[in-house]
């Protein structure tokens, strides 16, 4: 997303009071918050709408921005992190400064080097979110994680430092739960003990397999025949493909539960293949008298339900 | 990605290894604890044991409580209005997961 001006991004006029400001913020900030909206657009209109309250709502900072501009503000040769991420650590400061983490703690490292020099770090815990595939639940494994966290050098120049650990992900880990890894956190200040990291599961989006908690579900296309008359037909799983039974009259929507196949754990949970009827497309002359003799075989209405 | 870390980093998980006490849950989540124990009292937070000391919460609560400090901090909005919306939120997952067990098409 191009970098666009911060008054722009709430839509206010440039005189606008701190009270408009602040109104602008928390109308956009309901409708494109990340926890609220499923936008594919929200995090980054979230972002672009956190860096502009940030600055906008500071007077100081404003009157730099006004004068100018982004420059002005990062001025030492380093731009705007890249956003709330997957990926991205951010340390637990990020919940008494300013709407988005990165951003806030950015300007915020920035401003307090200028102010202050650098500043003394603090044993905190972090937080980052990480993306597995869901064959790392079902397997377990190891993973590099990279890591970006804004850090203050030595000059007062505001840095993103890129750290990368290897860590082992549990079978039957789920989407949503929290690794902690202990000591990995922000250093603790003169030679105190170190805060821990916490990293937030999440699933890389899969084609075939959806998942909720436990289990684990997938479309499975039937021709007709196959739900008429039954049959054995194969499924892939995230464990490799297996064989199902399809029931004779098998209807489009019914589930069919392998049971133990979903992501492993105690209990296991199950994977769901839900049957779908997929047509064959009429296109010879050969498949249409086929379709022709359905017809003469079935006295059927599909349109029965919709009648009286 | 020039230095390789060849030492493999186990973690525990949260949410079935882990209980947290207040003291642990304020640090995990960077809030005060006037803000947990607001939300405890408008029902966010569910601690197990009789008095604060004694208090431990599941790695779940973490979640909510991260959560809690996100919609607070970001919207500004007051624990009954945290409360009411982690319940919204939680109503419209069910109905999207509903969506998404009954299949795409």
């Amino acid at each position: 997303m191009a970098p666009r001006d911060y008054y722009a991004v709430l839509g206010v006029a440039r005189d606008a009071s701190a009270d408009d400001i602040k109104r602008a913020y928390r109308k956009l900030a309901r409708k494109y918050h990340p926890d609220v909206s499923k936008d594919a657009d929200a995090e980054a209109h979230f972002k672009e709408l956190g860096e502009a309250y940030a600055v906008l709502k500071d007077a100081e900072k404003r009157a730099v921005y006004d004068q100018a501009g982004k420059e002005g503000l990062a001025g030492q040769g380093a731009g705007p992190p890249p956003g709330w991420d997957s990926g991205f650590e951010f340390s637990g400061r990020d919940f008494d400064t300013g709407p988005t983490p990165d951003q806030a703690d950015f300007l915020d490292a920035l401003f307090r080097a200028r102010r202050q020099g650098p500043a003394r770090a603090q044993g905190q815990d972090h937080h980052a979110r990480v993306l597995i595939d869901l064959a790392d639940a079902y397997r377990g494994g190891q993973r590099s994680v990279a890591l970006r966290m804004p850090v203050v050098d030595a000059q007062g120049h505001v840095t993103l430092e890129e750290r990368t650990l290897d860590v082992r992900i549990p079978k039957g880990i789920r989407a949503g739960q929290h690794l902690r890894l202990a000591g990995q956190g922000g250093p603790g200040p003169g030679g105190g003990p170190a805060g821990d990291l916490y990293l937030e599961i999440a699933f890389h989006p899969d084609p075939k397999f959806r998942v909720e908690g436990r289990d684990v579900y997938l479309d499975l296309p039937l021709s007709p025949w196959e739900a008429a008359l039954g049959a054995q037909v194969p499924v892939p799983t995230p464990e490799g493909p297996v064989q199902l039974t399809i029931p004779s009259d098998s209807t489009a929507g019914r589930q069919l539960r392998l049971k133990g196949r979903g992501i492993p754990g105690k209990p296991p949970g199950d994977l769901y293949a839900v049957l779908k009827i997929a047509l064959p497309p009429a296109a010879t002359e050969a498949e249409r008298d086929a379709y022709r003799a359905f017809a003469q075989a079935f006295p059927f209405d599909p349109r029965a339900p919709l009648q009286g | 990605m020039s230095d390789r870390h060849t030492t493999i980093l186990r973690g525990l998980v949260v949410e079935e290894e882990v209980q947290l006490t207040l003291t642990e849950l304020c640090q995990a989540c960077r809030s005060e604890e006037q803000f947990v124990r607001a939300w405890i009292a408008e029902g966010i937070l569910e601690p197990v044991g009789a008095s604060p000391p004694e208090w431990r919460f599941t790695g779940e609560s973490l979640r909510r409580a991260r959560l809690a400090r996100r919609l607070a901090r970001d919207l500004g909005i007051n624990p009954a209005g945290v409360a009411l919306a982690l319940d919204l939120l939680e109503e419209i997952q069910a109905l999207r997961a509903r969506i998404g067990r009954e299949g795409s098409g």
